[in-house]
């Protein structure tokens, strides 16, 4: 009887490796000599250092970091060494291809049920940014009303868009590029603004950053609460696309 | 004009930059995508999508966490 097998996968080659020792040549296995490769997650953790996006936020950490925010810059690092883990396992699966995130099933519910759902998420909504505005900045409490929101969006868009999308066509190269000379030319703006403060951790009139321009209205709570409504609505219309 | 002027004139000017191509983009026909179209595209990735929240939730964290 014939079985018809498909061919081993990187991963599947790394189990059928698994307990050979240093590259395959333990005792019993002599007759095949592999050659000694680095483990499989330090593989994929290479591999996925190709990803731009895993650098931007490496950069992200470390400005973050050194301008007296650790907490933020230790966030950023695991982000963007479990994305590089995650981007270069699947580099090893299914080389020269970078799969689009799995789309969820189109499931919108209609009507009535939909306009509910609606009303929930904005009470909730509400909610949230008349607590969390309600904790100074910089305190615990609104520390972790954050990270606790943006680990649940962040782990959400990993696994994808919440509804199947149309796959969208090619951009205008020269369209796309006048954006990213815009956002680069802001954040560059913003970088030269840091850089020319006293220190990394002083404020300045002289080279206000936006953090700077927009103490006075994070400096109460109904000032925090309208900005942190805009942000729940930015993720919202974000988590859609 | 003093330093401090100069430095929001250039948040003011990149502010009309965006609002400028925004403009283009859904107003005319000038080959220029949507900000949202632009975001859509990015956000087809696993890695590109991840980016792109992580980048709200920074400026969440920036701004208020400790």
């Amino acid at each position: 009887m014939q079985v018809s097998r498909a061919a081993p996968g990187p991963e599947d080659r790394q189990t059928q490796n698994r307990g050979t020792g240093s590259g395959g040549t333990s005792t019993g296995c002599a007759e095949v000599a592999v050659p000694a490769r680095p483990p499989g997650r330090a593989r994929a953790a290479l591999a996925g250092l190709r990803a731009p996006v895993v650098w931007v936020l490496l950069a992200i950490a470390y400005f973050t970091a050194i301008s007296g925010k650790p907490l933020d810059g230790v966030l950023m690092l695991i982000v963007a060494a479990g994305l590089a883990w995650d981007a270069g396992r699947r580099a090893l699966r299914h080389p020269g291809s970078e799969s689009p995130p799995v789309a969820r099933p189109a499931r919108r519910p209609g009507g009535r049920r939909r306009l509910l759902i609606m009303s929930a998420l904005l009470a909730g909504g509400a909610v949230y940014a008349a607590v969390v505005g309600s904790f100074s900045r910089y305190s615990w409490p609104a520390t972790a009303g954050i990270i606790g929101l943006g680990t649940i969006v962040v782990t959400i868009g990993w696994h994808g868009p919440l509804r199947d999308r149309p796959a969208s066509g090619r951009l205008p190269v020269a369209g796309t590029l006048a954006w990213v000379a815009v956002l680069v030319a802001g954040c560059l703006w913003e970088l030269g603004a840091l850089l020319q403060q006293p220190s990394l951790t002083t404020d300045s009139y002289g080279h206000p950053t936006v953090s700077t321009l927009t103490d006075p209205v994070l400096a109460n709570s109904p000032g925090r609460a309208v900005v942190l409504l805009g942000w729940l609505a930015l993720g919202w219309y974000l988590v859609e696309r | 004009m003093n330093s401090h002027e100069v430095t929001i004139a250039g948040y003011l000017l990149v502010l009309a930059g965006i609002a400028l191509l925004q403009v283009l983009a859904t107003r005319t026909r000038a080959p220029i995508p949507s900000l949202g179209d632009l975001l859509t595209r990015a956000m087809r990735s696993r890695t590109g999508r991840v980016g792109v929240l992580v980048a709200w939730a920074w400026i969440g964290l920036h701004f208020f966490a400790r």
